[in-house]
This record gives C-alpha cells, sequence and structure tokens, in this order.
C-alpha cells in the first residue's frame, strides 16, 4: 500500500516535470515574442503584453519572413509528395513482389540515411551550380527527396505489410496492373499510414538546415530555418522579439499539425525506428 | 467485391495473376524500385563517392584543381582545430547520448503508467521534436543570455549562483549550454522510442511477478531492463549517430565558440567549404563520414540480429 501511493507520487512529479521540461522553453519564446521589452526577465524589468513584435515580422517588407515561410512549405510540401509517392512504389515492390534481396535493401537504404549530411554538401553546391540551380526550389527539393526517402520507405514497408495480401489478388483477377493495384488499392486502405509518412517527410524537409545553408543565398529560395538563423534585426542589436516572433510563428503550425496527428506521428515514427 | 472497387474490370487479362514467371515478376520488382535507387543514388550516393573523390585533390574555388593524394588529410592531421572538433564531437556524443537515454527512460516509464491527461503530456513531448533545430538555437540563445535570460533568471530565484553565468563565454559552460539544449531537443524522441517499447512488455509478466511479491526495483530489473534492451539498443545507435553529425543547434547557439571550443567536425568541414576550400573541407567530411559509417554497419548488424530468422 505504502509503495503504491510513493509510485503514484512519483508518477505524478515525473509527469509534470516531464511537461514542464518539455514546454519550459517553447513558453519562454512565446513570452518574449509577446513583451514589449524582450529583456523582461531582467533586474528591475516588467513584462508588458504586445503584439508590435508580430507586426513587425509579419508586414515589414524588409524582413523577407512570410517569403521565408513560402518558400519552406512549398519546398517541403512538395519534397514530401514526391518521397512518399517514390517510396510508396518501392514499398510496393518490397512487400508485394518477388525481390531477391529485400531485406538487405532496406538496411542499406536505412544504412545510407545514417550519412552526415555535411559529406553531400560540397557535391551539390558544385552540382547546382553548374545546372544554374543555386539559389531556386528545384536545388532543395530534390536532396530533400532523396532525404526523406529512408524515412518514408521504412514507415510505408511497416504499413503496407498489414495490408491483407487477399485485396491484391482481388485486383489481380479483376485484371488491375500492378501499379493501378498500388494507387487504387493499397494506398487508400494504408490512407492514415501514407498520410503519417507524408506528415513526417514534410516535418523532416521543413527542419532541415544544413542543405538550405548551402543552397540558398537570399529570400528567393532561403527557407525559414535559415532566415531565422541569419536574421539580425533592423537596427543593429540582436532583435530578440522580433526573432521569438519569427520562430513562434515558424513553429506554431507544426505544432498544431502534430498535436492533431499525435497519433499517426508517434505511431509513424515509432514504426519508423522500432520494428514491430 | 473488393477488386471491382479499384475498376479495372476486364477479365481478359486475368491469365497474368497465378502463373506469371518469376523473372519478369522481379524485373517488374526493379522497375518499382528505380526511382528511389535513382534519388538516392544520384543524390546521396554519389554526392558523398564526389566528396571521397575531392578529398584528394586540392580544389579550392576560382582554382584548377590538382590531385594531393593523402595531402588534405595530412594538414587535417597537423591543424589543431582539426584535433578540437574531433575532440569535441567524441566528447559531445560522450556525454549527451546517455544522459539523453536516461532521462528518456525516465519519463518513458512515468509515462507509460495510467495518468490523467496522459495523452496531452504525450502530445507535449512532441513539441521539442517538432521544432526546428536551428529555432531552438535561437531560442537557447536567448535562454543563457548574461544579463537577461532564463537560465540566469533562474539560478539566481532559486539561489544557486550568487554571480551570473557567463554561459557562452567558457569553454566549460558553453559546451554544458549546449549539450542541455540538444538535451532539451531530442530526449522527448528517445522518450517516444522507449515508450513504443515499453507498450510492448506484456501486462501478464508484471501482474506474475507482483504475485511473487516482486518489489518496484526488482520488476524494473528483471523484466523492464531486460526486454527494452533491444529498443534501447536501437535508441542508442539511432542518437550516437546523430549527435555525431550535430550542426544546426551549435551552428546557431555557439557558431562553435568560444574560441572553437564547441565546434563539432560537421561545422569544421562547413566552414571550409564556405570559404570555398573543397579539398580540405571534404578530407574533413570524410573522417567524419568514416566514424558514421562504423556505427551505421553496427547498426545494421544489430538489425539484422534482432531480426532473427
Amino acid at each position: 500500500m505504502n509503495e503504491r501511493r510513493l509510485k503514484k507520487i512519483l508518477i505524478l512529479a515525473g509527469a509534470a516535470a516531464t511537461l514542464l521540461f518539455c514546454l519550459g522553453p517553447f513558453v519562454y519564446m512565446l513570452a518574449t515574442a509577446l513583451a514589449t521589452d524582450p529583456e523582461f526577465l531582467g533586474p528591475g524589468r516588467e513584462f508588458v503584453p504586445t503584439l508590435a513584435h508580430f507586426h513587425s515580422v509579419l508586414f515589414s517588407e524588409s524582413v523577407h519572413f512570410l517569403r521565408y515561410l513560402l518558400n519552406s512549405m512549398v519546398i517541403a510540401g512538395l519534397s514530401a509528395l514526391v518521397s512518399v509517392f517514390i517510396a510508396a512504389l518501392g514499398a510496393y515492390a518490397l512487400t508485394r513482389l518477388a525481390i531477391p534481396g529485400g531485406r538487405s535493401i532496406l538496411l542499406i537504404v536505412l544504412g545510407i540515411s545514417m550519412f552526415p549530411p555535411v559529406s553531400l554538401i560540397s557535391y551539390l553546391f558544385k552540382l547546382m551550380s553548374a545546372l544554374g540551380w543555386m539559389n531556386t526550389y528545384p536545388a532543395l527539393i530534390l536532396p530533400y527527396v532523396a532525404w526523406t526517402l529512408p524515412l518514408s520507405l521504412w514507415i510505408l514497408v511497416s504499413y503496407f505489410a498489414q495490408v491483407p495480401r487477399d485485396l491484391d489478388r482481388a485486383g489481380l483477377v479483376d485484371g488491375c496492373s500492378r501499379l493501378k493495384i498500388l494507387l487504387r488499392i493499397i494506398l487508400p486502405v494504408a490512407a492514415p499510414g501514407v498520410f503519417a509518412t507524408f506528415l513526417l517527410a514534410f516535418i523532416y524537409a521543413f527542419n532541415e538546415f544544413l542543405i538550405a545553408l548551402m543552397l540558398t543565398t537570399d529570400q528567393a529560395a532561403r527557407t525559414i530555418p535559415v532566415g531565422i538563423a541569419l536574421f539580425e534585426g533592423l537596427h543593429g542589436q540582436v532583435a530578440w522579439g522580433e526573432i521569438m516572433a519569427a520562430a513562434t510563428v515558424t513553429t506554431i503550425p507544426v505544432v498544431v499539425l502534430v498535436l492533431i496527428f499525435q497519433h499517426h506521428i508517434i505511431q509513424g515514427l515509432t514504426r519508423g525506428a522500432v520494428k514491430t | 467485391m473488393i477488386g471491382s472497387q479499384a475498376g479495372c474490370g476486364s477479365a481478359l487479362r486475368r491469365t497474368r495473376g497465378p502463373a506469371r514467371r518469376p523473372l519478369s515478376a522481379q524485373v517488374r520488382g526493379f522497375w518499382f524500385l528505380a526511382p528511389l535507387f535513382g534519388f538516392i543514388g544520384l543524390l546521396i550516393l554519389i554526392p558523398v563517392l564526389g566528396t571521397l573523390l575531392d578529398s584528394l585533390f586540392r580544389d579550392i574555388i576560382y582554382l584548377p584543381a590538382r590531385f594531393v593524394l593523402l595531402a588534405n588529410f595530412q594538414a587535417l592531421a597537423a591543424d589543431p582545430a582539426f584535433w578540437g572538433a574531433v575532440r569535441f564531437s567524441l566528447l559531445f556524443v560522450l556525454v549527451s547520448v546517455p544522459l539523453q537515454l536516461l532521462l528518456g527512460l525516465g519519463m518513458a516509464l512515468v509515462l507509460n503508467e495510467p495518468m490523467p491527461l496522459r495523452g496531452l503530456v504525450r502530445a507535449c513531448m512532441l513539441v521539442p521534436w517538432a521544432i526546428p533545430a536551428a529555432v531552438t538555437g535561437r531560442v537557447f540563445q536567448l535562454v543563457y543570455n548574461y544579463s537577461y535570460g532564463a537560465a540566469n533568471y533562474l539560478l539566481d530565484r532559486l539561489q544557486l549562483s550568487a554571480e551570473p553565468v557567463n554561459w557562452l563565454g567558457t569553454s566549460v559552460s558553453s559546451f554544458v549550454a549546449v549539450v542541455a539544449a540538444d538535451t532539451w531537443q531530442t530526449t522527448p524522441f528517445a522518450a517516444i522510442l522507449l515508450l513504443a517499447g515499453l507498450a510492448a512488455i506484456p501486462e501478464d509478466l508484471y501482474a506474475q511477478a507482483r504475485v511473487d511479491q516482486a518489489g518496484l526495483l526488482r520488476r524494473f530489473f528483471s523484466i523492464t531492463l531486460p526486454l527494452l534492451k533491444p529498443v534501447l539498443i536501437v535508441a542508442l545507435l539511432f542518437r550516437t549517430i546523430q549527435a555525431l553529425r550535430v550542426f544546426d543547434i551549435i551552428f546557431v547557439l555557439t557558431g562553435g565558440g568560444p574560441g572553437g571550443a564547441t565546434e563539432p567536425l560537421s561545422m569544421l568541414a562547413y566552414r571550409h567549404f564556405a570559404a570555398g576550400d573543397f579539398g580540405y573541407g571534404s578530407a574533413a567530411s570524410v573522417v567524419l563520414f568514416a566514424i558514421a559509417l562504423g556505427l551505421s554497419l553496427v547498426y545494421v548488424r544489430v538489425g539484422r540480429f534482432q531480426e532473427g530468422p
């Protein structure tokens, strides 16, 4: 009885600590974005709320913040879309067609995803320069598709493996081509998994930093993480209010998405990493 | 019924189904895999090979490249910044990964128990994971601000330190600062992985152990830990490889400073790329790549071992 009570107290304290740990810096970011004076924690200062930082980040032309956000949305969205489609083709082959060494292919693809991105960027820089694509969307979309493919493939394989084979057979008997079976039967049946994969690939591409840092030079294609990292403010000193407002506007959509679809995301994440 | 949903109602093509030749099926399979191989080959494998090759050249932007064999690596070996980066990268892995896994295990154990609002707490754990690391770097830059950051505010409020700490100003404190920021970002992810592992442990085992009067600690060490081991190993290797290639958060938080004290290998390589010295930067990333490849092979071996027959 005593042990049980102690355990209960420990668990509640642990949950509270976890919550504080996870949300603390996030709330601090939010508070700074809303504070008239970003130094509100300094001695003799106080917190006075304002929306001025959001206003200047969203409406000041010279900050290019909205442009960065648009770039990120388009680049991450297209990358995730293409990545999921190509991974779906591959996952279909690996789960449905007789591929010799299918298991090894999966493991090799996983091994490839372990490569440090820094070992790609000099070559990508030269490639995109030679093609004249520096600072354009394709310069980021193409590497992002490749970069998210291992993740997409692993998650989709685990979802496709759960779709009953009878559905395929019914399609084959009906005279469907393999591609049609994938598009009209497997993908709709596995839709929640496909959607989780898309979300994960989107977040990975949206958050990518190093390749975007190397391959973009200005607002024509610069993504939001790079924009925030290099943001210096307009008046010389570090504009913490603007930076945190920009960070908030960037992270709120992602966080809302994650909170709404947490179930799918957790499932996708753990399937990609922990084989069930 | 199910088949007709797909709307491919031609019974004439039925011949393909059961009696297809294995060889043509294999060929078809490779067509499905071709785009995957194409993208990964052209945009990952060839760039990595290109970097490998380039590490053997003196390749500086606007100058003709010249084959120098191992001269870049010799220059690296004589570069104190290189050894500093190797030291930092390894130390960062050695300190942050165990710390994050232990914390993550603690969170997972807590979250695995029934409690009010458990779903909400779990959802909040995804928040640090979902934020771009570059943004996290910015937020922690403010957290560590000397005169008005949250870190010194808390130290002062809790009366843990008489004087504010110059977090990003000394090599030891900046190391702590970087590890703490990275721990915030990645621990919840480790916890989510471990939580999935915990959920897979059959409840019967614990019920049986309770019948046998096994205490809390005993149950943890005889049931939870052994059964969680495969997931722990996966999380360990994942985190190790990610920590080894850390870049974003440090680039923004400290820029590798003060005086290169927190510069990982990936940033050393990037710095030379950005300055146009591709050969030297490639050599540095080849070293990082070799370390990561070694660990990837370990991962693949563990993965295969786990899978069994």
